[in-house]
């Protein structure tokens, strides 16, 4: 009867799931009819001086080995590896505040530095660190009167730059992802630590840190993602010193009208991204269950 | 309130500034507020060696917050905390040596059984081979040996509930700390879980609060209980004085089924009244009923047990019609509707043996008064 009672309860109670689901349905066509685009494009060959394209080939996956392709390649990764990883040592004590603080002037002063950046959108972002890092900007000012430095330091069109930009573009995120999973460890867990005599520093280390692996892991993958399709940024402040995988696309499709070669680096990107990240997962799920014995 | 003074001696000693060496926990006037409520207002507890006291209150009295303040997880804006006669009231968590035990167990998800059992006592660094024993004494203690290696997920309600009490027991805390440890688990096992925490406590003799707003679970595993509402102390006493001698309106109304009968007062006899309800009269204490006068209504509190079906009308308290007959193994519960001395219905709670003679739903009864003591408080 139970059993009944739900079954008709749950038709009673979604009525509208066909509506509902309709359009999401549109969607999903339109985004695998893109990339059933893509994909075809990235299996055609490239006419010189023509936008069509040929007829089907792999050759635009072996040229990706080409030194020059595979290094941009490696690149990205790097980058994106550091981006994630700083964003991460950066984030978690801005979430850890964020969730922990009482002090209501503390929290929003923390949700306006880590979050609100996330409606200025990336070239706005983007453009404020060029203030920043120009060779007359804040930074190299800054250490030219404290004498720390003789001349202005390059930072503009460096790795160190665009990382940098890229960890202030990507900080939001990892700092809501964190925060949710803090917010979700139930303080009891902490209370009980201390209680049996952990002060608050092996409280963090042997319960918050190791409950909030769910989170970092999420972080982490999604920084990863997020940096890995990252254009303007390594655009404006790489100023095509440092490239990614997005400005070689982008060269490529809008300045060589290549289509095919850029389709297929964008599909190359999109399985490296998930082949990292299935490797990532991969490492860190010892980490989801830590042992402690 | 003040206790009865039979049991109020450890208090009275703890009214000076040392006087609470004698108290394994000892509270004086101790405030705390969350902004504008105030959960505890001023309140003194001591506790003695060894014994059980629970914290018996509804939502919201600010039971959760006296533990909290005990174990060192909130600081009081005003007061002293005290645990065997040294000041603690400041002490964070970590220093106090105190065991706790969670409403949700908050049993750590990340380590097996016995990495939980012996958190405490990693964290005080303590040698390998004495922890593992102490591990196995622990899980011996709470009859959970061979299930080391289990997660805390892969164990039944009842079982994570004994690891918790190991892991808080296993570091031989000065005081057990319970939050309404029981009020997750099933109605039988929350029975059996009652009477081995209290075969345990005793065991080890260890000093515990216990935390709960189920006033049967009170009654029943109690030395003293300290009945609490809107963050003060409403009576402190044991279970049997604070069934039968409820300090005021709301300790007898919580605890234990309480009828409420239209009364009036016949006889002031100093420290003691008569109270005259039809044909029945009943000796109540004159201290609830400050400022009446004779002949004036009161609110006559009769247990159910204390209520009887009488034989004749020459002593009958009260007629009325039988509502509901509620067959409850050992005891009948009674139902009855009696207009003239109550709104509601009147409960009645007779012997099983005794019942035989009753008649149906629908007859007409007479009903006596089983006691010749009771409690009264002026009408409200
Ligand atoms: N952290 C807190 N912030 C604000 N109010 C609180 C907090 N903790 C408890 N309170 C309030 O204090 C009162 C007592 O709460 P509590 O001690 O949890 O009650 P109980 O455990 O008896 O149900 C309640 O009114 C509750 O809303
Ligand atoms: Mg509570």
């Amino acid at each position: 009867m139970a059993r009944a009672s739900v079954r008709s309860g749950r038709a009673a109670v979604r009525p509208f799931l066909r509506l509902f689901v309709a359009p999401a349905v549109l969607c999903a066509l339109g985004f695998a009819a893109a990339l059933a685009a893509v994909m075809q494009y990235s299996l055609r060959a490239y006419v010189p001086g023509s936008l069509e394209a040929g007829g089907f080939t792999l050759a635009n996956f072996a040229a990706l080995i080409r030194p020059l392709y595979a290094r941009v390649f490696l690149d990205t990764v790097w980058i994106c590896f550091l981006t994630a990883s700083f964003t991460l040592i950066v984030g978690y004590p801005l979430a850890y505040a964020l969730v922990h603080a009482r002090n209501v002037a503390l929290k929003s002063a923390i949700l306006v530095i880590a979050v609100t950046p996330l409606f200025l959108g990336e070239v706005v972002r983007t453009y404020s660190w060029i203030v920043v890092l120009g060779n007359n900007g804040f930074l190299n000012s800054m250490l030219l009167k404290l004498g720390l430095v003789d001349a202005p330091m390059q930072f503009m069109f460096t790795e160190f730059g665009v990382i940098t930009a890229l960890v202030h573009v990507t900080l939001p995120v990892m700092v809501i992802m964190l925060a949710a999973a803090l917010s979700h460890i139930d303080r009891d867990y902490e209370r009980a630590a201390a209680s049996l005599g952990a002060g608050p520093i092996r409280v963090f280390l042997t319960v918050t840190l190791p409950l909030s692996t769910p989170g970092i892991i999420a972080g982490v993958t999604t920084a990863f993602a997020w940096t890995f399709s990252a254009f303007a940024t390594p655009q404006l402040i790489g100023g095509g010193r440092v490239n990614m995988v997005a400005n070689l696309v982008y060269q490529l499709g809008f300045a060589s009208f290549n289509f095919p070669f850029a389709a297929s680096l964008s599909v190359a990107g999109l399985i490296l991204t998930f082949a990292v990240l299935a490797l990532m997962r991969a490492a860190a799920s010892p980490l989801e269950r830590i042992r402690q014995h | 309130m003040p206790a009865e003074p039979r049991f109020s001696a450890p208090a009275r000693v703890a009214d000076g500034t040392n006087g609470s060496a004698h108290a394994a926990v000892a509270l004086t006037g101790v405030t705390k507020q969350f902004g504008k409520i105030t959960a505890l207002d001023a309140v003194s507890l001591f506790v003695r060696h060894g014994e059980l006291m629970t914290l018996l209150g509804p939502s919201g009295c600010g039971k959760t917050t006296l533990l909290h303040l005990v174990a060192g997880f909130l600081i009081p804006e005003s007061g002293e905390i005290a645990i065997d006669g040294q000041r603690i009231t400041d002490v964070p968590a970590y220093r106090r040596e105190i065991g706790i035990m969670f409403q949700n167990y908050a049993l750590f998800p990340h380590m097996s059984v016995a990495g939980n059992v012996g958190y405490g006592l990693r964290m005080r660094r303590i040698a390998r081979p004495e922890i593992d024993r102490r591990i196995a004494d622990a899980l011996a203690l709470v009859k959970l040996a061979g299930l080391e290696e289990r997660r805390p997920r892969q164990l039944s309600g009842g079982q994570q509930q004994r690891v918790a009490l190991a892991r808080a027991l296993v570091i031989r805390p000065k005081v057990l700390l319970l939050d309404e440890p029981f009020s997750a688990l099933d109605r039988n096992l929350r029975a059996s879980m009652q009477v081995e925490l209290k075969e345990i406590q005793r065991k080890l003799g260890v000093t515990t609060i216990f935390v709960t707003h189920d006033q049967s679970e009170a009654l029943s595993l109690s030395d003293r209980i300290a009945v609490i509402a809107d963050g003060r102390i409403r009576q402190l006493n044991t279970p049997h004085e604070v069934y039968r001698h409820p300090s005021d309106r709301f300790v007898a109304s919580f605890i234990g089924d309480a009828n409420v009968l239209r009364a009036h007062l016949e006889r002031i006899e100093g420290a003691v009244a008569s109270v005259a309800l039809g044909a029945a009269r009943v000796t109540v204490p004159m201290r609830t009923l400050e400022g009446s006068a004779v002949g004036s209504a009161v609110d006559l509190f009769v247990r159910p047990e204390d209520l009887r079906v009488a034989e004749t009308d020459a002593a009958a308290a009260a007629h009325g019609t039988i509502a509901a007959q509620i067959y409850q193994g050992g005891h009948i519960d009674l139902y009855v509707d009696a207009p003239e001395v109550s709104s509601g219905r009147v409960l009645l709670r007779v012997p099983s043996h005794e019942a035989a003679s009753l008649r149906p739903a629908g007859t007409r009864i007479a009903i006596a008064l089983a006691a010749d003591v009771a409690i009264a408080f002026r009408s409200a």
